[in-house]
Parts: C-alpha cells; sequence; structure tokens
C-alpha cells in the first residue's frame, strides 16, 4: 500500500481527509514497525467512515460508463471511498455485465497523475493556478467580450446521449449563442447518415444470431464501430450456436480484429467496394480483378450465397471517401436481401449516437475560426488540435480566436492552445444520464468524492459562469446540475433516487434538437487523384480509441492484431517487406505530399500488398518544448501533450490526411496513397508475440461446424494423440492428483478410518475447501481476442504496467518506450495469444485463419512449478488452486522455467515501490490499487490467482449467511469483463456449475495434456465454417 | 634453478629404458632433476616469496572482485532486471556460471582423491594447485545461487533452519539439493585440502623467521611433530578423506545436473544429465588445472617437479574426457530424434542450426573439435599448445552451460513465448568479479601455502638417507607401490 508521505494531492490548503489520512497513516506506521526488513505502510481512507461503508467491504454504485459515445452500464466498486475496479453493469441493455478494455481504463482516467488539480489561467503564454473564482471571472469576462458576435460562439462538446447536450443547448441559448457540436470523431459517420436515411434510426440493433451470412464491408463491429460491446455480445452468441451458425465474410483491404474473427476475407483494394456491394445487389457481372483486386469467381460465389443465406447481414464501415455511397448500397442490399426488420433491428434503436454532428460541420467551424469569425470557443472533451488532420492546421485556426475555454482535465494538446481551464469532473466523479437505447435512461452517478477536489463538474461550472451575467442568470435559474437533471427525470427527484441502485430506469428523455447541418461537405480528393505506390489506410486503434494514450493500461495492452505496445507501427504485408528489403523493426517512413510520418514496419498478413496501415491513437505532441519527464521529481512541469505517458510516443497517422469529408460529411480516413522508404533505423518492437504460429502444437484447437455437426473429431493435430499422453482419468471431474491425493481420494477408500483416507484436509470444514475444484472453460468459438479481460485484470490484481519508457534500470540503461516490454518483461498474468493459420509463406491470396487463446495460470492439479520451489512459495490449495505466497518467494524463478503455460511473471524492478523511478502507481494512479490484493515487491514471482480474493470473499459471505455456495454465484475479473462470455469460472467438482457443464463439452480440451499437467482450464475448440451451404468456399485448411 | 639449465632426457638414473618413449601412464613418476630433500624444501619455498608481477596480478583480480561487488550491490538495489533476462529466460549468466564453476571444482576432487585411490603418479605434482582450485572455485560457484535470487537477503529460507512456523524448504525441490551438495562438498574439499597441507605447513612454520607468520603457520600446523604415530594416522586419515570425497565427485555434479533434468523443460529433461554433467565437469575442471599450473610451472621454474610427463598425462585424462562429452551431445541429439517429442526436436533443431547455432557451434568447436589435438604427444607435451587448448576448453564449457540454459528455456513449449537473450553489462561485470574473486583467492593461496605438495614429492624421490642404492623405479618392482604413504616409512616435514 502506498505510504502515507506521498498523498501530495488537492490544493494548496490542508484538508480534512487529507488531514485525517495522514493522521491515521502515521498511527498505523507506528503501531506497526515491527522487525523486518520491509517497510511497512498503510493507509487509511477514512479515519471515521460514513454509516453505510465497512472498511474492508466493498460498496457498489450503478453508472454510466462515458470512455465512448455507447454508454454502456457500469459497476463501480468502491473500497473506503474509492473507485478500485470498473464492470458492466448485467441490467443495462447494451452490454450487459460485460465491460470492454476502454471502459475498464476509465478508472486511469480518473485518477490520472496528469489531471488538472484546479483550474489555470494562461497570463502572458504562461500557465497559472487560479482560484476558481478568478478562472471563472476570467472566463465570464470572456463571454463577455464574444457578447457581440454571440451567434458566431462554439462550443465544441463530446458527443454523449442525455440531458447534458440539452443542458447545454440551454446555456447558449441564455448567451444568445448557437447550439454545440456534438463531435465524435471516432464514429462512422457515413454508416450514421446512410442507417438513418435507409432503416430511419442512427443505429440500429444488429441480431447476429439470427443471420445466417455475416458481410461486412470494412465493418470493425468488434473493435470500435458502434455500440462495439453489444454487438460482439450478440456476435458471440451467434457464433457459439454450434447449429446453423452464421458464417462470416469481411471485405476490405485490411484485416481487422473483427476481420480475423472472419471466417473469409476478401481483400479488396480500397474504393473498390462500392462496385462489391454493387455488384452484391445484382448489378451487373462481377467486377474485374484489376478494378477490385478480387478474383470475380469469389465474388460470384459470395453473391450465390447472399441469395441462399436468409437472412443475412452486410454491414458498411468503410473509410474511404465514397464511404457514404457506399454504406448507401449496403443499406440497400440488407433492404432487397429482405434484413431489415429481422437481422438489421431498426425497431429497437440503439439511441446513443442520436444527435451527433456532422464532422462537416467541425471542419466548416474550423474554416469560420480561420477567418476570424469565431469570438469565442469552448471545447470539452474533444481535442481537435490532435484529432484533425495536420493539413488542417486547426493551430492556426484557433489562435486567431480571441478567447478560448478548455473544460478538459487533461493536458491535451488543444487545452494547451486555450486561455482558461476550467477542469470537469471524470464521468466517474459527477451527474449525468444517458440514453444509450429507445426506452432505457441510464443513470450516471459520483460513484466517490473528487479525487482532486479543487476541480468541479462542467454543469456547474456553466451554471456559475451564467451567474456571473444578468442576461443569462435569468434564464438559467437552477440551484446545480443535479436539481435540474432530477427535475427533467421521469418521476423527479425521488424516481432518480430510486433509480439510481440500478443505475437504469425505463424513460426516454427528451433528447436536444439538433440544428440542422448547415455545412456543405468538403469532400477531398478522391483516392485515385492522389500518387503513391501504396494506399494507406488509417483505422482507429482498438484499444486506445481516441483518448487512451493516456492510460498505461491501455498502452500496455497489445494491439489485439499485431500485438505491439507502447507506439506506433506501420503495418506492411510480408511480401511488400521481402521485396523492399524491410525487416521487421525497420523504420519506414511514409510520404503523402510533403507529410511524412515515421514508424516501425510490422509485416502483417491481413494487408494487401499494395496497402500500408496506420492505427491513430498515438503520437501526441506538446507545442511547448518541455524537459524529459523525471519521474522521481515531484516538481515536473505540467505534462503538456497528453500527459506523461502519451507525449512523443509513436507518431499520428493523422498527419498524412487530407483535410476533408467524405460525401455525407464524415471523416474518411482511407483517402491518400502513400510512398514507403525504409530510412536505415531499427528498433525492437515493443511486442509481447514470440511465435505468431503454433508450429502444430495444439495449443488453439479449431474444428470445421460441419465436422462438429458431424460429431467427428477434428482431422489433424489430435487425432491421434503423442505418445505419453496423460490418462483421461481425471479430466472429467477435473480433479487433481495432488489434491485427491491429499484428501485422501487416492487411500483405502475400503478402510475408513486409516490414516491417509481421511485426507490431510477436513472434508466437514466449512468452507468446502476439500471438495471443490476450481476450473476455467474458455470458449475459442466465442473469444473475438478484444483483450477486455486483460485489462480487467490489471484493475483486479493491481498489476504494474512496465512499459513506460523510464521504467528501465537506472544505469547505463536505454530509456525507450516498451524498453521491458521488448526484452519480454511484462506482467500481464493473462495474455490473449493470437495463432495464424495457413498462408505459411506469407503469401499474398492465400486464406489464413486466426485463432486467440487466453493464455493464463492453467492451476494444473500436477503442477510443475511446485515441486521445483524450494522454499514451498508455490503450493498446490486442497480447493485444486496453485497457489503463490510472495512473502515466502526468494525469487529463484524456477517455478517459471518448469511452467510449460509460461505464464508465470517476475518483478524485474520494484514496480511497487514509489520512491523508485519504475514505480508502475504514480499518485493517485495508486489509489485505484485493489485493497484485497497485495501490491508485490521487488524480486518476487506472481501469477493468476483464479482471483482468489474473490473466491474467499464469496466463501466467506456464503459462510456468514449460513449457506452454500451458489453455483455460478461469482465470476473471476477475466471472465466478467469479457464482452462475449468466453470465460466461464466456476468449481468443477459440483456438477451444477456452468464450468462443471462445459468441461464435459465434446469440444474441450487441455492445453499440453500430453505433460500430464492435469490443468483446470478447460479450451472449448474454435468452430470454422470455411464452406457456405450455398456453394463450397476453397477449404480454409484448419489445422 | 641450475638444474634446469640444461635439457635433462627421462630415466636418467635407469639405463634399461633411456631412449624409450616415456611412458606416463605406468603408476610412477620421477622426479630426474630433483636430488634432494632440501632442493623441494628450498625451490618451493621459494615460490612463497611474493613478487611485484604478483602484487600486479592481485591488484587486478582485486579490482575485477571489486567490479563485480559493486555491480552485485546495485543489482540488489535495482532489481534483477538490471541484469539482462528477457523472459522466459528466467535463468541466464549466473546460473550458466554457477554450473561453469561447480565444474571446475570437479578436476580437483578427482585428481587428489581418486587419482590418489587409484595411484596415479602423475597427480602428485599437480595435486595441490588443483585441490586449492577446488576449493575456491566451489567458494566461487556458491556465491551465485545467491546472486541470482530475487531476494538474495532471503536467501537462508533454503536452509532448514529451525524456525517456530515449522516452515521447512520444499525437499523435493533440486534447488534444495544443490544447497546440500555444495556445502557438503565445500566442507569436505576444503577438509581435504587443509589435512594434506599439515605436514607441508609444518615444514614452512619451521622454516619461517618472521614470528607473526611462524605463529600462525605453527597454529596451522596443527603442533606437527613429524612421529611416526602422526604420520600414521595422517595416513590413514588421508586415506578415509579421499575415499568420502570420491563419491562427492560424482554426486555433486549429478545433483547440480538435477537442477535440469528434473525439469520438464525441452533440452533439460534427459536422464543423460549426470553422467553427462560429471564428464564435461571434469573435462573443465582440467582445462583450468592446465590454465593454472602451466604458468605456475613456468614463473615459478617448478618444471622438473610438474614435468612434461604428468602434463601428458592429465592430457590423455583431458582427451579422454572431451570423448566422454562429445558421445554425451551426440546422445542427446540421437535421444531427441528417436523421442518422437516435437518440443524436443524443435529444440535441438534450434539450437544446433536456429538462433543459438553461434553458441553451439562454439561449444562444439571448444569441447569435441580442438581437444582431437591431444591425440598428438608432440602436442600434448606443447605447453603452450596446452594452454591455449586449456582456454578454449574454459571457454567452450561455459558456452556448454549456456547452450543447456538459455536456448532450452528460450524454445520452450509455449511458441507465443519464445524469446532471445543478450546479457546486460552487470551479468558481464558479475562474471568478471567472479573471476576476481577466484583469482584473488588463489594468488593469495599461492604466496601462502605451497602450490605444490611438498610431503609428497618428497616421498617420490628416492629415500637416499635409508636406502640410497634403490631407485623409484626398483622400488615399484620389488612390489613397492607408487604412492610410499601406503608401505613405507613416513618421509617428509622438516628434515
Amino acid at each position: 500500500m502506498p505510504d502515507a508521505d506521498n498523498s501530495k494531492t488537492g490544493g494548496p490548503t490542508v484538508r480534512r481527509r487529507e488531514f485525517l489520512k495522514v493522521v491515521g497513516a502515521s498511527g498505523a506506521a507506528a503501531a506497526t514497525v515491527g522487525c523486518t526488513s520491509e517497510k511497512v505502510g498503510k493507509l487509511i481512507p477514512y479515519l471515521v467512515s460514513p454509516d453505510e461503508t465497512v472498511p474492508g467491504v466493498s460498496t457498489y454504485y450503478a453508472t454510466t460508463c462515458r470512455e465512448c459515445s455507447a454508454a454502456c452500464g457500469a459497476i463501480a466498486e468502491t473500497r473506503d471511498g474509492r473507485a478500485i475496479k470498473l464492470e458492466g453493469n448485467p441490467e443495462h441493455p447494451l452490454n450487459r455485465g460485460a465491460l470492454c478494455a476502454r471502459g475498464q481504463a476509465a478508472l486511469q482516467g480518473l485518477y490520472n497523475p496528469d489531471r488538472f488539480r484546479g483550474p489555470m489561467i494562461k497570463q502572458n503564454g504562461t500557465w497559472k493556478t487560479a482560484l476558481w473564482e478568478d478562472a471563472i471571472n476570467v472566463a465570464a469576462e470572456g463571454i463577455t467580450r464574444a457578447r457581440a458576435a454571440a451567434a458566431n460562439a462554439v462550443f465544441i462538446n463530446q458527443h454523449e446521449s442525455g440531458s447534458f447536450p440539452v443542458f447545454l443547448d440551454q446555456w447558449l441559448a441564455a448567451y444568445g449563442m448557437r447550439p454545440h457540436l456534438s463531435v465524435d470523431l471516432d464514429a462512422d459517420h457515413a454508416a450514421i447518415e446512410a442507417n438513418r436515411r435507409a432503416y430511419g434510426v442512427a443505429w440500429p440493433r444488429l441480431n447476429f444470431a439470427d443471420a445466417k451470412l455475416i458481410v461486412s464491408f470494412g465493418a470493425d463491429f468488434l473493435d470500435g464501430w458502434g455500440a462495439s460491446v453489444a454487438q460482439q455480445l450478440d456476435f458471440a452468441d451467434a457464433r457459439a450456436k454450434l447449429e446453423n451458425g452464421p458464417r462470416f465474410v469481411y471485405i476490405g483491404p485490411r484485416r481487422s480484429l473483427t476481420g480475423l474473427n472472419a471466417d473469409q476475407w476478401i481483400p479488396c483494394a480500397p474504393g473498390a467496394e462500392l462496385a462489391i456491394a454493387n455488384f452484391l445487389s445484382g448489378r451487373g457481372a462481377a467486377p474485374a480483378r484489376d478494378q477490385t483486386g478480387v478474383d470475380p469467381a469469389v465474388l460470384d460465389q459470395l453473391r450465390t450465397e447472399l441469395t441462399t443465406a436468409k437472412p443475412s447481414l452486410v454491414l458498411s464501415g468503410v473509410t474511404t471517401d465514397n464511404a457514404g455511397e457506399v454504406a448507401a448500397a449496403v443499406a440497400a442490399l440488407n433492404q432487397s436481401l429482405g434484413n431489415v426488420g429481422t437481422t438489421i433491428r431498426n425497431a429497437e434503436p440503439i439511441t446513443a449516437f442520436d444527435g451527433m454532428s456532422s464532422p462537416a460541420e467541425l471542419f466548416d467551424t474550423v474554416e469560420r475560426m480561420r477567418a476570424g469569425q469565431v469570438p469565442i470557443v469552448f471545447v470539452r472533451g474533444v481535442n481537435p488540435a490532435y484529432a484533425l488532420p495536420k493539413s488542417l492546421n486547426f493551430a492556426e485556426a484557433f489562435a486567431k480566436v480571441p478567447f478560448k475555454v478548455s473544460f478538459s482535465s487533461y493536458p491535451d494538446e488543444t487545452t494547451e492552445l486555450c486561455d482558461v481551464i476550467l477542469p470537469d469532473l471524470h464521468a466517474l466523479e459527477s451527474w449525468g444520464d444517458a440514453q444509450p437505447v429507445r426506452g432505457t435512461i441510464a443513470l450516471q452517478q459520483p460513484t466517490m468524492d473528487p479525487v482532486f477536489a479543487n476541480v468541479r463538474a462542467s454543469a456547474d461550472v456553466l451554471i456559475a459562469l451564467a451567474k456571473k451575467d444578468p442576461a443569462a442568470a435569468g434564464r438559467l435559474t437552477m440551484k446545480d446540475y443535479r436539481t435540474w437533471l432530477s427535475g427533467r427525470f421521469p418521476g423527479g427527484d425521488r424516481g432518480l433516487t430510486a433509480a439510481l441502485p440500478h443505475g437504469l430506469s425505463a424513460g426516454t428523455i427528451a433528447p436536444r434538437t439538433a440544428p440542422t447541418p448547415t455545412a456543405a461537405p468538403r469532400r477531398v480528393p478522391a483516392l485515385t487523384s492522389t500518387s503513391g505506390d501504396y494506399t494507406l489506410v488509417v483505422y482507429p486503434s482498438p484499444t486506445l480509441g481516441g483518448n487512451g494514450a493516456n492510460k498505461p493500461w491501455l498502452l500496455e495492452l497489445p494491439d489485439p492484431v499485431t500485438k505491439v505496445t507502447w507506439g506506433s507501427w506501420v503495418e506492411i504485408h510480408p511480401e511488400t517487406a521481402t521485396r523492399l528489403g524491410i525487416d521487421r523493426g525497420d523504420i519506414v517512413e511514409l510520404r503523402a505530399g510533403n507529410a511524412t510520418v515515421r514508424a516501425p514496419a510490422v509485416p502483417y498478413l491481413g494487408v494487401r500488398p499494395d496497402v500500408v496501415a496506420i492505427a491513430t491513437g498515438y503520437g501526441h505532441r506538446a507545442a511547448a518544448t518541455l524537459p524529459k519527464f523525471d519521474a522521481k521529481s515531484t516538481t515536473n512541469p505540467i505534462q503538456w501533450g497528453y500527459g506523461r505517458y502519451a507525449r512523443n510516443l509513436g507518431v499520428n497517422a493523422l498527419d498524412l490526411l487530407p483535410p476533408g469529408t467524405g460525401s455525407t460529411g464524415e471523416f474518411p480516413l482511407t483517402v491518400t496513397k502513400v510512398s514507403l522508404t525504409r530510412v536505415g533505423d531499427h528498433i525492437t518492437i515493443p511486442s509481447t508475440e514470440g511465435s505468431a504460429r503454433q508450429h502444430g502444437r495444439g495449443i488453439a484447437q479449431a474444428i470445421n461446424a460441419d465436422d462438429l455437426a458431424r460429431g467427428l473429431r477434428e482431422g489433424g493435430e489430435h487425432e491421434t494423440r503423442p505418445v505419453g499422453d496423460a490418462s483421461h482419468e481425471y479430466l472429467p471431474g477435473l480433479r487433481s492428483p495432488v489434491a485427491a491425493d491429499a484428501q485422501g481420494v487416492l487411500g483405502a477408500p475400503s478402510e475408513p478410518d486409516q490414516g491417509k483416507n481421511k485426507g490431510l484436509y477436513d472434508p466437514n470444514h466449512p468452507t468446502r475447501m476439500a471438495s471443490r475444484r476450481w476450473a476455467m472453460a474458455i470458449d475459442l468459438s466465442r473469444c473475438t481476442g478484444c483483450s477486455a479481460c486483460v485489462t480487467a485484470c490489471y484493475a483486479e490484481n493491481n498489476i504494474p504496467t512496465v512499459g513506460a519508457p523510464w521504467q528501465n534500470a537506472t544505469l547505463f540503461a536505454t530509456e525507450t518506450p516498451g524498453f521491458n516490454i521488448t526484452r519480454g518483461r511484462e506482467m500481464s498474468w493473462l495474455r490473449i495469444e493470437r495463432y495464424f493459420e495457413g498462408a505459411d509463406e506469407g503469401r499474398f491470396g492465400e486464406e489464413f485463419e486466426t485463432r486467440f487463446v487466453p493464455m493464463l495460470c492453467q492451476h494444473c492439479g500436477n503442477a510443475p512449478c511446485e515441486p521445483v520451489c524450494p522454499v514451498y512459495a508455490t503450493y498446490h490449495a486442497p480447493d485444486g488452486l496453485n497457489v503463490q505466497v510472495y512473502n515466502r518467494c526468494v525469487g529463484t524463478r524456477y517455478c517459471s522455467n518448469n511452467c510449460p503455460y509460461k505464464v508465470r511473471y517476475f518483478n524485474w524492478f520494484g514496480y511497487g515501490e514509489p520512491d523508485r523511478k519504475q514505480y508502475a502507481f504514480p499518485e493517485p494512479l495508486n489509489w485505484q490499487l485493489n485493497p484485497d490484493v497485495t501490491v508485490r515487491g521487488k524480486g518476487v514471482m506472481e501469477k493468476c490467482t483464479f482471483c482468489v480474493q474473490r473466491i474467499r470473499e464469496a466463501e466467506n459471505r456464503a459462510a456468514l449467511e449460513h449457506r452454500e455456495l451458489a453455483p455460478d454465484e461469482f465470476t473471476t475479473a477475466c471472465g466478467a469483463a469479457c464482452p462475449s462470455r468466453a470465460i466461464i469460472f466456476g468449481d468443477a467438482a459440483d456438477p451444477q456449475w456452468t464450468v462443471a457443464k462445459l468441461a464435459q463439452d465434446r469440444r474441450a480440451y487441455h492445453v499440453f495434456e500430453e505433460l500430464n499437467t492435469y490443468t483446470a482450464v478447460v479450451y472449448l475448440k474454435k468452430v470454422n465454417h470455411p464452406t457456405s451451404a450455398a456453394a463450397p468456399a476453397a477449404p480454409a485448411t484448419p489445422r | 634453478m641450475a638444474a634446469t639449465s640444461a635439457p635433462v632426457p627421462a630415466y636418467p638414473d635407469d639405463p634399461s629404458r633411456r631412449g624409450q618413449r616415456p611412458n606416463v601412464a605406468s603408476a610412477d613418476v620421477r622426479l630426474p632433476a630433483v636430488r634432494s630433500y632440501e632442493q623441494v624444501d628450498r625451490e618451493i619455498a621459494a615460490t612463497l616469496h611474493p613478487s611485484l608481477g604478483w602484487f600486479a596480478l592481485l591488484g587486478v583480480a582485486i579490482l575485477c572482485m571489486l567490479i563485480g561487488a559493486a555491480t552485485w550491490t546495485y543489482q540488489i538495489y535495482e532489481g534483477l532486471g538490471a541484469a539482462g533476462y528477457h523472459p522466459p529466460v528466467m535463468w541466464g549468466v549466473y546460473i550458466v556460471t554457477f554450473v561453469f564453476w561447480v565444474g571446475i571444482g570437479h578436476a580437483g576432487t578427482l585428481i587428489s582423491a581418486i587419482l590418489y585411490l587409484f595411484r596415479a603418479g602423475f597427480r602428485t605434482s599437480i595435486y595441490r594447485a588443483a585441490e586449492a582450485m577446488t576449493v575456491f572455485a566451489v567458494m566461487t560457484a556458491g556465491l551465485f545461487p545467491i546472486l541470482h535470487l530475487g531476494r538474495p537477503w532471503k536467501f537462508f529460507y533454503l536452509i532448514p533452519y529451525p524456525n517456530w512456523r515449522l516452515i521447512w524448504p520444499n525437499p523435493k525441490s533440486p534447488l534444495v539439493w544443490d544447497v546440500f551438495a555444495i556445502l557438503t562438498y565445500l566442507t569436505i574439499s576444503s577438509t581435504f585440502l587443509y589435512v594434506g597441507l599439515i605436514p607441508d605447513i609444518a615444514a614452512l612454520r619451521d622454516k619461517e623467521t618472521n614470528p607473526v607468520r611462524r605463529q600462525i603457520y605453527a597454529n596451522m600446523a596443527l603442533g606437527w611433530r613429524n612421529s611416526d604415530r602422526e604420520w600414521r594416522h595422517f595416513a590413514r586419515a588421508y586415506l578415509f578423506l579421499a575415499a568420502l570425497s570420491t563419491p562427492l565427485v560424482l554426486s555433486v555434479h549429478s545433483v547440480v545436473s538435477f537442477d535440469f533434468a528434473m525439469a520438464l523443460t525441452p533440452g533439460w529433461h534427459a536422464t543423460i544429465f549426470p553422467p553427462y554433467f560429471v564428464a564435461g565437469a571434469i573435462f573443465s575442471g582440467l582445462g583450468m588445472v592446465f590454465t593454472i599450473i602451466i604458468p605456475i610451472r613456468k614463473y615459478f621454474h617448478l618444471e622438473h617437479y610438474v614435468t612434461l610427463n604428468d602434463i601428458d598425462a592429465a592430457a590423455k585424462m583431458c582427451l579422454f574426457t572431451s570423448l566422454v562429452v562429445g558421445l554425451a551431445y551426440l546422445t542427446e541429439f540421437q535421444i531427441a530424434w528417436v523421442s518422437g517429442s516435437t518440443y524436443e526436436q524443435d529444440y535441438f533443431w534450434n539450437r544446433v542450426f536456429g538462433q543459438w547455432a553461434w553458441a553451439a557451434w562454439i561449444m562444439l568447436i571448444c569441447n569435441c573439435v580442438l581437444p582431437l589435438s591431444l591425440f598428438s604427444q608432440k602436442l600434448r607435451r606443447n605447453t603452450t599448445w596446452l594452454w591455449m587448448l586449456s582456454l578454449t576448453i574454459n571457454l567452450g564449457m561455459w558456452f556448454e552451460r549456456f547452450v543447456i540454459v538459455v536456448p532450452s528455456l528460450s524454445h520452450e513449449f509455449e511458441p507465443w513465448r519464445w524469446s532471445t537473450y543478450a546479457p546486460s553489462w552487470v551479468d558481464y561485470c558479475i562474471l568478471l568479479g567472479s573471476f576476481g574473486w577466484f583469482f584473488m583467492w588463489f594468488l593469495l593461496f599461492i604466496k601462502q601455502l605451497p602450490v605444490l605438495a611438498i610431503s609428497e614429492l618428497k616421498e617420490v624421490l628416492p629415500p637416499k638417507m635409508r636406502h640410497p642404492h634403490v631407485t623409484s623405479s626398483q622400488r615399484a618392482e620389488h612390489g613397492g607401490m607408487a604412492n610410499p604413504l601406503m608401505n613405507q616409512p613416513p618421509l617428509g616435514g622438516s628434515h
């Protein structure tokens, strides 16, 4: 636990809680000084706790995740007044209990060490901390100065559904300002526009389960396109249907994470999607190969399939300049195939994207700024200086605005250009609501006192601002935002309070009346008109999204496709790499016109040879020149450039794009061709990937749907069992021989009173420990590789991130982002392995398949790690857990050497020690630490514990309530987060638990079964749909 | 030293064998250029006078040791991440060097104990140096298991000390066996060294003029008076210690090999490891004996004690163990080939033709190819060649351990965690420090205590005082044993 003297937070004055914290900590420290070499520190946030909290027992608050526009429901677990974990709200109609990695990482936004501690004012070009009174006065004066041209004022707000946009428009109207721009540059505006025209709603609910064929034109519905958690749940449910599951075809120049989940990839040339969509709609013959880059026979076959497989689901998420046309063609195709109403449920729309302003309006606004027409700009939750193409020269236009107000919590690029900062509270600290689907209101409530006392909710700041202006004050009379919010909530304040425990309520919030779009699309030049050898595909990073680069969890989370962490990379096809003599890690330069970007190359099978791909999300830069961040110093300046973690990390792919929009006003990303040159430098890419092939070792196994339906075992690797294969004696119940021996199962059952048959552990112990076998089933047909479980594990188990440049050694050490990752030292207890099958020579045109395997400690019944530990630091618990005792560990690392699964992780540095530069939880990130889990010291081994703290908590709760544990009563952090329900945890010795049933599944297998480890993790084979019922496709060589 | 100014043919006192090929494999040894006990006393005692060169070498050794110590301090402060570990390569240079030094430590006991029991005469001149080398090598090796710990300050958890928590080390773990094996070996080999030294220390005591040193020698000599009774007890004790040490030569390195063989890691999990490691250990130990004894012989002008015959015989042993090691390498490959296990086959392919080919070929060339030159007697008796060869053997045996430890871990079952490994400056400095530590002790030893066994050398000489007409070869023909300790009136001591 952190030391008390490190909690240097808050404003200039000592607050009551701070004071009490210090008093409590000093007292605790004084009381616990003992004879040990380890420093003992304790921190009790509350000395006198509020009545409803019990020290050591969590309180849960339902709220709403605001990390993207979708507004999933979240449950914040708080302990002693601090939010420590986010999980999905099981009742929420969108995410139904799951939460993606970005949602999990909201906590690192809340506790981000680079958050503004209070308001700031720019004076003569330098930033000064200010009192709220002064800052509000400065802002109010700015508004007054802009009064004359108030109609031209601009408020750029992050897109959100719910009441705040309504409130904001009211506030703006009180000053006579025009309605705000509701901006979400990550959203697919072309699809929204097409949906609105064709289906009447911005985003229909997609019904994957009823579809027999899913065709996606670059729509990455699993990684960021639309309400991806909801879509992932539906998709996984559909794919887990062992009979009549949908076949999935992905069309696009780059095979994204969603594409890797497809059964077939049709790598069409960028921009050719329109011709293909038109062809599939029945117009004309199959387009020629030189037009689409695809064999016409493949397209013919797909059309045949579409005509027979009904209903189907066709989606468009292309990002070329003709995205609007493709989306419209796809919508028409759905209509002609009769999918609307069946697989496209426009009667149950997702309303989270309603009322979004088109990017064209933002571009238009920037031009108005450049023309000097805009007297004042407010920016809240959006970072246009970063998220718009460099060629637009936003900074220059922004500088022409006389007065700029930022409500940002973080020192981002736009905020650096503003004049006053009125930092907003985090969503987990403030009130709000959202309308994720029609008919349901999701509530957002403070889950804790603000981390920084001197930060205020924007809505309340706006009210305070209005009070400075007599005219506006008269029109905004609410006391505070919550009062206003409860006033318009169905049922008023009482209704709001009643709905809070669930975070949900039936009903509809009157949405803002979005202004009619006035801006005409500013078309980018057609892709074909640009020059260069390679088409540049820019795509939003599935892990970072638009705003994740300041959160070390997300930076450390490997990109699900390339497994790269902590920096940008350029994807090129292996054939291109060979042709140009580019090795993995060679720095390449992409040039479009005068714009260049340099990043290391990563050969990837899933891009066309004439395409290079690069993810957004990296490349934050400060305008000011800042000294290098010093992790051990407490006097670092404001970390402009989006914080210490994000600044100077990777490159911004948007630097290469021309300014402009597509035909529906969307912000197109695949719009330019680039030249590609090797510049001579080389780096070791911080990637967690060892070998991308499983070399026939049967780690990720798959079975064809047809074979499964026929009840056949898979042909191939595990048809004949390897020599020395394990006996299956223990597999059905997953009993472990070690535990069974200790429990007396291997003794002499016929002689009930003798020695060993009674077992080492009392079978009547109240926890029933000796009769349990904690186990896990992982369904690879559900797993999409999204990696939400990984971040959930980091959050739950206090896993340090190790990739920051300064987390290397002190002497003679290189400070490169991700250095420790290049050394394989990531601590991720749970990792997603991504294995490719097929296209062994890396040739373009050969079909390849991807298998994702979540790999974690297998809690072997016969664990190789246990006998080799010289000090019993790892041993076998009676309930089958393989337990690691950190205090006993001396760090011989023999256990890891002997682990076939390589799931043990060593603390190479003192990542948990606050006085080190390797410290992974700089204040106040350490507030998030789970008090139930030790922060491991330097030099000890650690690994997945099956969330033993959750097991014991559930057991204790059941014992206190004098009852048995109910089947499936609880699950691990990874299982709880999984947006595809692939991870099921439970007691395999009790047939009532789901995991015990899944262990009997005919797809079940153990990894490295032949090593006799008797693992507690059962994998269920992935199910492939290589051929359609309509026409046999080329076999996809499953192995 | 004048005795060495002219070449002396072998067997000058045995006309019947003059001109014949010297048969060093015979149990007997002769020191033709040594005429008297006084000469032995004088010449061996002369090695104890420190020279400028010795001070310089000691300074270098201490400097290296200090670099290592400072680096270790830094590593303890910073964490093991300062070293070059690249998971899953969780063991690296430190374990490699540990096994290397344990291996070095095996030649000494082999030479002093096993060859003693086998009456191999050529051991007489080299055994003291080898024994000292053993003790210091084990002292060096013993540091590494502690040094490589994540929390070295908790190393005592591995020792079964009584504690009220009743937590004991895990008897199943080969690392605990290691603790016992190494400590036992250190105890026995240092006792053996010391017991053998007692008559020599007494001899030095009697020659010493400096009162302080004299007192120290006197204390260390345990009141040795050179009586027949003492000699009888001494001979018995020495014999028993030799018998006790002999199984240790085989067992200690077998136990060390269990660290690997008991694990299921491909490339480690092999029943051949114990004999393979013992052979390797003796091979590397002989290599280090050459590295040490050849310069000592030259710079202390002891060529007439450590004769070419002795060196020739040791070189033959070296050649033999090299062949055993080579056979073991081939057997490993053959076992992997017939095992049917893709893990083993993949690993061995990767070892020899994959990412670790460079290390594997250094090992193969140094340990299996270059030592073949020892089939030539000319090269066996060419000390320059032998010394250079001994360096390559040391290098090759270090790389053998590297090839065992690192490539296995970097290419295990789980392809997703295949990796690579490169030591960092911390590893190199600590490796350097270990050599500094070893040579510091050895250099201190050779100037404080006789590096050649005075009493045993005297035993080899014809016992002129009593039977001046009997040559040693005649003694042998009369049914005498190579080593007179067994059946001859004791000699040596200070007279």
